[in-house]
């Protein structure tokens, strides 16, 4: 009998942070850890916390994988139970548009400028002192 | 006595920083110089009296019995004068000061080092007055204590120790870059020879932050425990900001000073790095978020810094849009061509701290909203971490990559490319080999390949355009190199290092936690892990938890140590891990805690960063590169020539000269 509770006990302890077998399986599982968020500790990743939420979420996400779910299964169902916050990847297509947008913006803002024309009558200007820094 | 004598010498260094800026501003001379000495003097006299009081052990000065213990040890009493809100206040007066002593003393004079002495007056006076009237490090205290209440723990460290004097050399010498954009537009002049005396100071700044911001990251890996050294942090973010604006500012000034040219871009940019240290600065002290640098939140803190931020952006945008009309284009050049090479850097760079920007602020703001009941709770909680920085950043930081040894090669006005491709061509080829070997070895991860292959190309790119530029002289040219050129080829091969370092490692790293008791043995990465037991030992101010783990590899076999302390005093603990450094990375072993309910089951935590060296030595190397640039500014103390005289020297008859636009 005591044999019998020993033997679960150690099962859970080994649970804790048991890797799955398959290693490709085991890498998609730590990068999601790496961009789910610790909701109660300060600003931390699940894959760095000690809290039990991230205990928790470690383990979950492993089984999860484990069952054969895809990466944004898993992120929507911490999503749903957590809300946006628990996520580090923000699902706001517009943010992730903005950067883009803004280097396509001011590249053209710069072509209208005239940054663009070529200067065919241009000679470079000869390799002395002045080219030699950057 | 001695915390009145440093409250003494800090009202001294308010009124000489006061008496500077009237005097700069309105007329000048030997006598702002010395003001300016002696204001940097005084601060550096009182942050010395702060120091004797912490290493003292004062404890009837408010500060000292907060914040440091009879148990700490000496350079922890040294280093926990900065460590908290008012000392690390008096640090930030002490290097704007110090910046306008420098300034004073190796500046030459003229109505450019008056007005950037006014202003840099203007900025300390407003410093010193905060610290004196709101938060006065020099506070007694009428019942002294017997001891101390101690430092955080986790800023009890070395690297920690110097990470804020070198972030304040580079975030506060901002504001002296600051100083001398808006003499520069007081005086109506921004031009080549402003250029040329503000790009040393820039470079100062900018290869001071650089190892600041390394400093905290190496902290970060060795000391929080879990490896990592780079999180995105706002915190984090708030120093990389001003850090990309500031490269951004260092390569436009070059094409200012050779060319004439981008002088109102340069000039915003030398605005807006130091507005991006201030609202850096906002967001880690006002308590908008929290963190180990939130020293304590307070509300009023942040206003000040606020209408601080508000009143030295507008003001000095407010100049810009006044003399912004009168600065004239530079001179036309070809796309191809170096000119237009730095435009596109400075594009990127750019592109990259607004983003930057609005991936820290948002969801700050958002929560803002959220608190004042204008947007609902669901709608105000946000986050924006690594995925979304990593994917937006890297294509970027990329595309500017590739092209920078071609930047590198081209020449002033109008490039030939097909010259240089003879010398690219076998970079191109080293990258794309490198790549598919780190592949091979590394699981035929993208993102790995992608990385490899711009880090490689950029090590190779650099390395070539130096054979190309020393030719067939050998040895002896190669040596003889200016330094301008030292400091670019070692600045960028940083650049490449710390790629190839940064993507092996986040893409490779591997982490695992095992539940050992005695005996047992770990493997892993074809190393092997004993665990022979932990055992307790006593440290100066805590007491600690330290594993004896046997360690087997290739034959060798060593005992290491990792530990986790626990500091009675603060009430908390942070873990000392135990690193072996070998040619290809690091084995990085952390103690956990006991496993519930198993006795004698402990969780060894194991992890393996590949090139962990090459993120910090590349680092490093960018800021070595910076320094040799400040360096050769410094010893070249030629005449500059006006880009007319390099044409009419330099240019063959028969190609017709450019019209200066």
């Amino acid at each position: 009998m005591i044999a019998v509770v020993v033997a679960l006990l150690l099962q859970a302890a080994a649970a804790v942070d048991q890797p799955l077998p398959d290693p490709a399986l085991e890498a998609r599982a730590q990068s999601l850890m790496r961009e789910l968020r610790c909701t109660v500790c300060e600003n931390e990743p699940v894959s760095q916390s000690t809290a039990d939420m991230a205990v928790d979420a470690r383990r979950k996400i492993r089984q999860l994988v484990g069952e054969g779910q895809s990466d944004g299964q898993v992120r929507d169902f911490f999503v749903e139970r957590y809300g946006d916050y628990v996520s580090f990847r923000p699902s706001n297509w517009l943010l992730w548009l903005f950067p883009f947008v803004l280097l396509v913006g001011a590249g053209a803002y710069l072509a209208l400028r005239g940054f663009g024309r070529r200067h065919r009558e241009l000679a470079p200007v000869p390799d002395d002192r002045n080219n030699e820094s950057a | 006595m001695i915390a009145e004598l440093g409250h003494l010498l800090a009202f001294f260094a308010l009124a000489a920083a006061a008496g500077q800026s009237v005097l700069g501003l309105t007329s000048g001379g030997e006598t702002v110089r010395r003001l300016a000495v002696a204001s940097g003097m005084f601060s550096l006299l009182a942050m010395i009296t702060l120091i004797i009081c912490f290493v003292r052990l004062d404890f009837s000065v408010a500060l000292v019995a907060e914040n440091s213990h009879t148990l700490k040890p000496l350079i922890y009493r040294i280093a926990g004068a900065w460590g908290n809100h008012e000392g690390s206040m008096l640090l930030w007066c002490l290097v704007m000061a110090g910046y306008g002593a420098a300034a004073g003393l190796f500046m030459q004079e003229g109505k450019l080092r008056d007005r950037a002495l006014g202003v840099q007056g203007l900025l300390t006076t407003a410093s010193f007055a905060y610290l004196l009237f709101v938060s006065s490090p020099f506070t007694r205290l009428i019942d002294a204590p017997f001891d101390g209440g101690g430092m955080n723990p986790l800023l009890q460290d070395p690297a920690v120790a110097l990470h804020p004097p070198m972030l304040y050399l580079g975030y506060v010498g901002m504001s002296f870059v600051f100083s001398l954009a808006a003499s520069g537009l007081i005086n109506g002049q921004i031009d080549r020879e402003w250029a040329k005396r503000t790009r040393p100071w820039a470079l100062f700044a900018w290869s001071s932050l650089t190892i600041g911001i390394a400093l905290g990251a190496i902290w970060a890996y060795y000391e929080l425990g879990w490896g990592g050294w780079w999180f995105w942090d706002p915190v984090e973010n708030a120093s990389f900001m001003p850090w990309l604006v500031g490269a951004a500012l260092i390569h436009s000034l070059i094409v200012t000073e050779k060319r004439g040219g981008m002088s109102a871009w340069t000039v915003f940019l030398a605005v807006l790095a130091f507005v991006l240290a201030l609202l850096g600065t906002f967001l880690v002290r006002s308590g908008v978020m929290t963190s180990v640098h939130a020293f304590a939140t307070d509300p009023t803190r942040g206003i000040v810094l606020l209408v601080g931020l508000g009143l030295a952006g507008g003001a000095a945008l407010a100049l810009f849009a006044w003399r912004a009309p009168m600065l004239k284009p530079g001179p036309e050049f070809d796309p191809v061509s170096r000119e237009g090479a730095l435009v596109l850097n400075n594009l990127f760079l750019s592109v990259a701290a607004a983003l930057v920007l609005v991936g820290t602020v948002t969801p700050m703001i958002l929560q803002w909203l959220g608190d004042t009941g204008m947007i609902s709770s669901e709608a105000a909680s946000l986050s924006i971490g690594e995925p979304y920085f990593q994917l937006t950043l890297a294509p970027m930081v990329a595309i500017l990559l590739l092209f920078m040894p071609l930047a590198q090669a081209a020449t002033w006005r109008k490039a030939e490319v097909s010259p240089l491709m003879k010398w690219l061509a076998p970079a191109a080829v080293a990258a794309v080999v490198a790549a598919l070997i780190a592949m091979a070895m590394g699981g035929w991860g993208l993102w790995l390949g992608f990385g490899v292959l711009v880090g490689v190309w950029v090590v190779f790119g650099v390395g070539f355009d130096v054979m190309r530029r020393v030719g067939p002289g050998g040895a002896g040219r190669f040596f003889r190199m200016p330094l301008t050129v030292w400091g670019m080829a070692i600045a960028h091969l940083g650049i490449g290092i710390f790629v190839i370092g940064a993507t092996v490692e986040t893409a490779t790293r591997t982490e695992r936690t095992f539940p050992l008791k005695p005996g047992e043995i770990a493997e892993m990465g074809g190393w092997t892990y004993e665990f022979l037991g932990v055992s307790s030992v006593d440290g100066p101010n805590y007491t600690a938890l330290r594993a004896d783990i046997k360690v087997t590899h290739g034959g060798s076999t060593e005992i290491i140590q990792p530990e986790t302390r626990s500091f009675p005093l603060a009430r908390t603990s942070t873990t000392e891990v135990a690193i072996r450094k070998t040619l290809t990375g690091d084995v990085y072993v952390a103690l956990g805690d006991q496993v519930r309910d198993v006795p004698g089951s402990w969780r060894i935590r194991i992890a393996q960063h590949p090139l962990i060296d090459w993120v910090f030595g590349g680092a490093g190397l960018i800021a070595i590169g910076g320094f040799l640039s400040l360096a050769a500014r410094i010893r070249a103390r030629a005449p500059v020539t006006t880009p007319e005289e390099a044409t009419a020297s330099g240019e063959s008859p028969a190609v017709p000269a450019s019209t200066p636009a």
